[in-house]
């Protein structure tokens, strides 16, 4: 039977590859989109809780949120460390206080200047996070290491473009790899915020100690709440020059940027239907004219003797053989697109995990290849009510 | 044994054909002449259940096809009947092996199809498609696919056609040899063929009003 199936196929080349073909694209556009915007919006939200504040340089809400948790963006100014210092003895209301500063890259990928605590959650994947007493150690993301062959004990040079150009003379030694994590942390080199400072001594920076942003974990809501009215808008003063705050909640400030991903996710969702509907509808006609084309070939077989039932279920073989390997070939697309979509959105901070499969997308496929099979399972229907050969 | 009973088939163009009793005899072979449009194909697909008659009954060892349903005669002319039709109705887009081989869906036993395939002179056409085969080839091939499930009832449709005298000769004897003990009905043209048969039927004798098919006229003899 299914030689069968395979050698009638054989024979309707055209007709078959135009069917797979709308199948692959359907499901393949239907699957990645799904699983490109359930991801970013994913990723976007899995860090946001985390801190109850950051202060920052007064500008945008959103860039200072971004900026700080995702890697993205360019920072927003800087800030005087001494607010850190004063924050750090707060320790009434504050539990944790981490600088943070962005600064420099190394072949493309951001250095970020913190304390040890940033990455306090984060698996090492071998080595051991920097000592916030000493200077000159990094601890880099998953990528970095793979994609630039880096070990423990090496050392990198940071660089002010992104060419590679203009390297700074003082090397920083790898002393922890983060394990992968599929998120922007993947993307970004870690060393003690001091470091930063060094390496930019001989440009006569000495003394300017300044951070990007401080984040803050606040002993309770309350606090946080007391912390954000005190800081926000706050002029402090240093080296006579003046600087405005701001303090920021970050859910609140990702809440605007997840509103346009559910915008986004919404019209994901009514693409996917048109392109169901759309899919329908070409697998329908290709298949009534496929089946068109093969009434002389089912009255041939009728004629001889061979049973409806067994026409039947030739062609729904036939047509099971192609819808499933058409949306393995769609899944497989897809994750090709998505390999391909990573080095783009990698850039927004968010790493596409190409192992991730959202239970969605199956329903996705198999609703497709349902939609591929049925035409032909209700065309065969009706013919077999019609008992006679004519 | 096969009996023919008080059969008319008539078709929406109006065309009536009505037929006498006959009765074919199991382990006889028979040879059914006649001009052209006298209604021989259509005796031959109401005896193997691809067309019912619009009355009269096909008795067929007793039992009467009418009586049965059309996936019951479906299921007795694959198993039981070998039939070489007129047209051949062969797949063109499948082999010569192939074309046999789906008798396969049913469940047919088709081992023998390479030999038989020997035998008719086709062997090493097996495996080209119908369409690149000649007239000829594809009768021979539609001769195995009838035979090669050993059918206990041959209908031959003009199975020589397409086929010059010596291999048309062949051919009879080959459908002669095939169905010994069994019953062959075989509709030819050629009269030199007549005497490889048991019974010379003239279908001229077997339609009971002429006037139904060749009109008040008369017109051409059957
Ligand atoms: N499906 C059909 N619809 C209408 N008329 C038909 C149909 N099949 C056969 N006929 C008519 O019935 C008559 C007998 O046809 P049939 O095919 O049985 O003739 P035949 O004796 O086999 O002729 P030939 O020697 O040319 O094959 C013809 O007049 C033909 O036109
Ligand atoms: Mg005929």
């Amino acid at each position: 039977m299914l030689r069968f199936a395979l050698k009638n196929m054989a024979v309707k080349k055209i007709q078959i590859i135009l069917v797979a073909l709308s199948i692959v694209i359907s499901a393949g556009i239907g699957v990645l989109a799904f699983n490109v915007s359930s991801q970013v919006s994913d990723g976007i939200t899995s860090n946001a809780g985390y801190y109850s504040l950051i202060i920052g340089p007064s500008g945008s809400k959103t860039q200072l949120a971004m900026n700080t948790m995702y890697f993205t963006d360019e920072p927003l100014g800087t800030i005087p460390y001494s607010v850190v210092s004063t924050l750090s003895k707060d320790g009434m209301r504050v539990n944790s206080v981490i600088p943070f500063a962005m600064a420099d890259n190394y072949n493309g990928y951001g250095v970020v200047g913190t304390s040890p605590e940033f990455l306090k959650d984060k698996e090492l994947r071998e080595g051991s996070l920097f000592d916030s007493s000493k200077t000159l150690e990094a601890v880099v993301g998953y990528n970095v290491a793979k994609y630039n062959g880096l070990k423990i004990g090496d050392v990198l040079h940071t660089s002010h473009s992104s060419t590679g150009l203009d390297t700074h003379e003082q090397g920083i030694k790898v002393v922890g790899i983060l394990k992968e994590s599929h998120s922007s942390f993947d993307n970004v080199v870690f060393t003690q915020i001091q470091t930063l400072w060094q390496v930019h001594t001989h440009e006569g920076e000495e003394g300017h100690k300044t951070v990007c942003a401080i984040l803050v974990n606040a002993k309770n809501p309350g606090y946080a709440l007391q912390l954000l009215n005190e800081y926000d808008g706050k002029i402090v003063t240093h080296d006579d020059e003046t600087f405005t705050l701001q303090a920021i909640e970050p859910m609140d400030a990702v809440r605007d940027v997840l509103n346009d991903a559910d915008d986004t996710k919404y019209i994901v969702f009514v693409l996917c239907a048109v392109i169901l509907v759309m899919n329908i509808m070409i697998i329908s006609i290709i298949t009534l004219l496929n089946m068109y084309h093969s009434s002389k070939e089912i009255s041939l077989m009728r004629l001889i003797g061979i049973s409806m039932k067994k026409i039947n279920l030739l062609y729904i073989i036939q047509n099971g053989i192609i819808g499933f390997v058409s949306i393995l070939l769609a899944f497989g697309v897809s994750r090709l697109c998505l390999l391909m979509m990573n080095d783009y959105v990698s850039s927004m901070g968010v790493v596409l995990n190409l192992g991730l499969v959202y239970p969605l997308e199956i329903v996705i496929l198999v609703g497709v290849f349902i939609i591929s099979i049925l035409p032909t399972a209700i065309w065969t229907l009706v013919m077999s009510k019609r008992d006679s050969i004519s | 044994m096969i009996e023919v009973k008080n059969v008319t088939k008539q078709f929406q163009n109006e065309t009536e054909i009505k037929y006498k009793d006959i009765t074919f005899e199991t382990g006889k072979s028979y040879m059914l002449l006649g001009a052209s449009g006298c209604g021989k194909s259509t005796l031959l697909n109401i005896i193997a259940g691809i067309i019912s008659p619009t009355s009269g009954s096909v008795l067929i060892d007793g039992v009467n096809m009418q009586e049965k349903s059309q996936k019951q005669r479906d299921k007795f002319r694959i198993e039981k009947i070998g039939y070489i039709f007129q047209d051949f109705k062969l797949i063109n887009e499948m082999t010569v092996l192939d074309n046999i081989n789906i008798l396969n869906l049913e469940g047919i036993n088709t081992q023998d199809a390479p030999r038989l395939l020997e035998e008719l002179g086709i062997a090493e056409k097996k495996n080209s498609k119908i369409k690149h085969l000649s007239g000829g080839q594809k009768q021979r091939v539609a001769i195995a696919r009838a035979l090669v499930k050993a059918p206990d009832i041959v209908l031959a449709d003009e199975p020589t056609g397409n086929l010059n005298f010596a291999i048309g000769e062949l051919v009879i004897k080959k459908l002669v040899k095939a169905s010994k003990n069994k019953t062959l009905i075989a509709v030819t043209h050629d009269e030199r063929l007549s005497k490889y048969f048991d019974k010379v039927i003239d279908m001229n004798q077997m339609i009971a009003d002429k006037k139904d098919i060749f009109g008040a006229g008369g017109g051409t003899k059957c």
